[in-house]
């Protein structure tokens, strides 16, 4: 399947793998792919997110990334559900660090998936791949399908982070990158529906 | 108004979809604690049987959880 991706989606899956070993965290997350298509300058993702206005955004993006770390993970949506059970995220989160430092919450365990797959052809190295960004490299290739497109480029890897919930696609909404605008700016109409 | 709103608010609180999140981050986050709670225990110099049995779990099951860390 890699033989399908572009330069830049390749560019963006190491830069994943270069970002995960930054920041020492024990798997490659789907946080991680997005710190990467950030880097990317002159590829149609970059282009794409330059057109919704993140290029001068893009120190923003890092830190929201970054207090979504800090909570653990957790998105804006997990801590607003958790918060309609009394409980306060925040306050655990200051109480951890209190106790254990900062960040504490940060490097816990993420599920890595078991195995190697078609990926690891594309990058190598040992840090595996969590289940999230082995599904979300799954739906880049539903995203280029459904364009039919005949490679995997790094606009897919945009549109399918975009697309998943999770703390990337709400920190991109957060910015007003979107599916909807994504594909507005990619391919104009974006009457096409993705699979 | 306020009527409305509480209406609204209750009825919220009776979306499964959102007790459903709270149960799945809820389980995120006791997985996150779990691991800080126990990285802390082994610096201090804990065993894995002590720690497991704080937890409530088998010495096996925490070993194999953390091991390798």
């Amino acid at each position: 399947m890699f033989e399908r991706f572009t330069k830049d989606a390749r560019a963006v899956v190491l830069g994943a793998v270069d970002h995960a070993e930054r920041l020492h965290a024990e798997t490659v997350e789907e946080q991680h792919v997005l710190l990467a298509l950030l880097d990317r300058e002159a590829s149609r993702a970059s282009f794409a997110l330059m057109s919704l206005g993140l290029a001068e955004r893009k120190e923003s993006v890092e830190q929201a990334l970054a207090e979504a770390r800090r909570r653990g993970g957790l998105s804006r949506a997990d801590t607003d559900a958790l918060s309609g059970l009394g409980i306060d995220v925040s306050e655990i989160v200051s109480r951890v660090e209190e106790a254990h430092g900062e960040g504490a919450l940060r490097s816990g365990r993420t599920g890595a998936g078991r195995g190697r797959g078609w990926w690891s052809g594309l990058v190598g190295g040992h840090r595996p791949f969590a289940q999230g960004a082995k599904d979300l490299l799954t739906e880049s290739l539903r995203m280029a399908l459904a364009q039919r497109d005949r490679y995997i480029g790094d606009e897919h890897l945009l549109l399918a982070l975009a697309a998943r919930p999770g703390v990337p696609a709400e920190v991109l909404a957060d910015h007003g990158v979107t599916y909807a605008s994504l594909r507005r700016v990619l391919y104009g109409g974006g009457e096409a529906k993705a699979g | 108004m306020t009527e409305a709103t509480d209406l609204a608010e209750r009825a919220g609180d009776r979306d499964p979809r959102i007790g459903l999140r709270a149960v799945s981050a809820l389980r995120r986050l006791l997985e996150q604690l779990e691991a800080v709670q126990v990285r802390s225990a082994r610096n201090q110099g804990w065993s894995w049987q002590e720690i497991a049995a704080e937890l409530g779990v088998s010495r096996q099951a925490v070993h194999k959880k953390y091991g390798r860390q």
